[in-house]
């Protein structure tokens, strides 16, 4: 507990203690900005201290350290230049604030790129960061070791004494001077740049989560850049001239909004941390597949996905049992396993920026798991479900492609060949005739007579066996011709003229025939048949004047269950609705 | 009279044309597919065109699409679809897009050789010929209140011939009676059966088969 509030209180005290010497100084003419009037004193105080405080909560959060420690380091490098002009805080503070000062452009670029947990992602951006630390460090160390303030042209803060000075080089201090100033100017632009690109390039959960932090950072920096323009332009700086006293209003109240924004961020994620807490208190209390819902309300996320893990089938699904890719990290989105016991129980995929997958595992207590665990469960009775009705589909399916198959045979095979004999026995009746064969041609003529029947009875099978008109012109056609040969008067009420899917015709056109042949078993001597195309769905309906249905139509509801449809029979109705998406 | 012949199968194919030149029939060309027999038709503008209905590529109806265009394209020659399939619908289908001059025989009757050359004969007339199991199956219909029992028997035979594309004359010397008689049977049927289309046009066999399929 103290080591975790050590670092704040130290950066408070000294935040602190800079107001309060600031606010004593009073040097003319001034040698600080906040000495300089008393609306930049009190901005200069806001600044500082919101930097130091909110950098404070970060760090005390411990969700990112980094981050933390960032903004306590930025406050305190905010107050350097007060240290700096202040005569009596005695040569050795005064000369370390002035190589202090320097870093405060630095640690908001390191910040910018750290945003939301710490880590920099990407090789290039962390040179980047190294690159900047490293040039604002030798520019310090340079300055400090070669640069004597009373042999600088520009100076105003501390022009008498340098601690650090080793030997004074007027002409090395102005070009390290100068070469800081544009490399300020470069850097700052750079972050404004990237402020923005991270902003545009953000998920909506993660833009409302950076907004707070990155929209300061990046008017903190167009501010810097203002400054250093301005120092390029006027070498001189004076704190009293309405242009650099602008400047530095809005560079104060830019730190501000940094400070106040770092706070805010601490906040969001205290209420998006207790938010899951509490959704797995209530998972723990009443599961109903509200995993899901709820993680993506309690952490602002509408692209948050769960996917249960099914060790058995060795495979993701999701709530609903619908086998799911394996969830991938990257792409600015985290995998977080959710485990109970040792083994995975799920897999929570959501923006990187919202909350570090540890944070969101530690919020999830051992009752919340086993409400997960119960989720999971349920997953794997729905993914079992899917996976059966996948094969009765199948199964209907290949028992389809085999009548059809048959149907083909014996128009392609058998009835060519019938036809073939067929022809000979004519040849054959010709020839006889023409040898004056009586007898032969009489046989002959017989022969072909029962090949005629023959043939017949085959073209009724194979149209028992599958209609061929079905595939070719559709379910309308497929019922009028079916009505042609039907047992009893059936009458044909409005059918889609649309083609649809070819397991919906089928399956609809074996529901009509079975149902049609079951009527006229009990009886009926008229049948009505119709099918109407609502949306996603082809409900199909036969009604007949027969005695009342005692059985149930087996054939007709698994086949339609095959499908994902229903079954409404009635004591002579049948309403079948199947699925045509 | 010549014609050509289109079947993808060659044993029929052959078949067909050798029994056809044997009656006396001239047999011009012969293709394997809906293609090569429309190229066929327009290079020899034959009387008729002999088509099965399935060929390839998708051996479903390229023999009615086949038909369609010959019939649109070259309206004097005729076309006589062989069939499979007692499928009222492909007849049907056939006669709507063009009413005369097509015929509709399921396949084994091609090699009943009087039957084939007296069916190329009628479509070259400009008669239709429907085969006579299409007829029966839409005769044969299960109806509630089945109009064609106020036919007697007579005009019921003089119906079925109609449908299957007769001329009245043709009628009257299959039910030996007088072409006076059978038009008196045909104007019967059309009135008992309340048909408005006129009793003597070549869309008559038509109007019977849609009334025979839709009247239930």
């Amino acid at each position: 507990m103290t080591a975790r509030l050590a670092i704040p209180v130290l950066a408070v005290v000294c935040a602190i203690t800079a107001v309060v010497a600031v606010g004593s100084a009073v040097d003319r003419p001034p040698s600080s900005y906040a000495a300089a009037s008393g609306t930049a004193d009190i901005a200069d105080a806001l600044a500082g201290l919101s930097l130091v405080l909110g950098g404070a909560l970060a760090w005390i959060q411990d969700r990112s350290r980094v981050v933390g420690v960032l903004g306590m380091l930025a406050g305190v490098a905010w107050f350097a230049p007060d240290w700096e002009g202040w005569v009596g805080a005695g040569p050795l503070v005064r000369s370390l604030a002035a190589a202090v000062a320097v870093l405060y452009l630095p640690l908001l670029f390191h910040l910018c790129l750290a945003l939301p947990a710490g880590r920099v992602r990407g090789g290039a951006a962390r040179l980047g960061v190294v690159a900047v630390y490293a040039l604002a460090v030798g520019v310090a160390i340079g300055r400090a070791l070669f640069r004597d303030p009373f042999l600088d042209p520009y100076c105003w803060r501390t022009c008498l004494d340098n601690a650090f000075l080793v030997h004074a080089e007027p002409g090395l201090a102005g070009a390290l001077g100068d070469i800081w100033m544009r490399a300020a100017l470069v850097v700052a632009a750079a972050l404004v740049v990237i402020a923005a690109l991270r902003l545009v390039a953000a998920t909506p959960a993660a833009r409302r989560v950076l907004l707070p932090t990155l929209v300061p950072l990046a008017v903190a920096a167009t501010a810097e850049v203002a400054y250093a323009v301005a120092l390029v332009r006027t070498p001189l700086e004076n704190p009293e001239s309405a242009g650099f006293a602008a400047i530095f209003l809005v560079r104060s109240l830019a730190a501000c909004a940094l400070g106040l924004g770092l706070a805010w961020s601490v906040v969001n994620v205290r209420r998006m941390r207790s938010s899951v807490s509490r959704l797995a208190a209530e998972l723990a209390e009443a599961p109903a597949g509200t995993l899901r819902d709820g993680l993506a309300a309690a952490l602002g996320d509408r692209d948050l996905e769960v996917h249960y893990w099914l060790p058995g089938s060795e495979r993701f699904v999701s709530s609903d049992g619908a086998t799911a890719a394996a969830p991938a990290p990257g792409n600015g989105r985290v995998a977080t396993p959710i485990t109970r016991g040792g083994r995975t129980l799920a897999v929570v995929s959501h923006d990187a920026a919202l909350l570090e997958g540890r944070e969101l595992e530690l919020q999830i207590g051992s009752a919340a798991r086993l409400a997960i665990d119960n989720e999971r469960l349920q997953a794997e009775v729905l993914a079992q479900l899917h996976d059966l009705r996948g094969s009765r589909a199948r199964i209907v399916e290949a028992g389809d492609a085999e009548r059809r198959r048959l149907e083909r045979n014996l128009h392609d095979g058998a009835q060519q060949r019938l036809l073939a004999v067929s022809y000979d026995l004519r040849l054959a009746r010709a020839a006889a005739e023409k040898d004056g064969d009586l007898e032969l041609t009489g046989l002959a003529s017989l022969a072909a007579a029962r090949i005629d029947v023959a043939l017949g009875e085959l073209r009724e099978l194979a149209e028992g066996i599958y209609p061929a008109i079905l595939t070719e012109a559709g379910l309308g056609m497929a019922l009028a011709s079916l009505a042609d040969r039907a047992p009893l008067p059936v009458e044909l009420g409005d059918i889609p003229s649309e083609r649809l899917p070819p397991a919906v015709e089928r399956t609809a056109y074996y529901a009509v025939e079975e149902t049609i042949h079951e009527a006229h078993g009990r009886g009926a001597s008229f049948a009505s048949v119709r099918a109407e195309r609502a949306g996603d769905t082809l409900a199909v309906t036969v009604d007949d004047d027969g005695a009342d249905r005692d059985g149930s139509l087996v054939h007709v509801t698994d086949r339609v269950g095959a499908l994902g449809g229903t079954v409404a029979a009635g004591p002579t109705t049948l309403r079948a609705e199947l699925p045509c998406a | 009279m010549r014609v050509v012949v289109a079947d993808d199968v060659m044993l029929t194919r052959e078949g067909i044309v050798r029994l056809l030149e044997e009656a006396g029939v001239e047999v011009v060309g012969q293709a394997g597919d809906a293609a090569s027999l429309v190229r066929l038709v327009r290079g020899t503008q034959p009387d008729a065109a002999i088509v099965d209905i399935r060929m390839p590529p998708t051996h479903t109806d390229e023999g009615l699409v086949a038909a369609s265009m010959i019939r649109t394209e070259l309206p004097e020659v005729g076309v006589l679809i062989l069939s499979q399939y007692i499928e009222p619908s492909y007849a049907l289908r056939l006669l709507e897009e063009h009413p005369e001059r097509v015929g509709y025989l399921l396949k084994e009757r091609v090699f009943d050789v009087a039957l084939l050359v007296d069916a190329l004969r009628r479509i070259g007339d400009g008669e239709t010929v429907v085969d006579p199991t299409i007829v029966s199956r839409l005769v044969g219909r299960r109806r509630r209140e089945d109009p064609l029992e106020a036919l007697t028997a007579r005009e019921r035979e003089a119906l079925e011939l109609l449908a299957e594309g007769l001329s009245n004359r043709a009628i009257a010397a299959r039910l030996v009676v007088t072409e006076r008689t059978v038009e008196a049977h045909v104007k019967q049927i059309f009135t008992k059966l309340r048909l408005d289309a006129n009793p003597d046009s070549h869309r008559r066999v038509l109007a019977v088969l849609a009334y025979l399929r839709g009247v239930t």
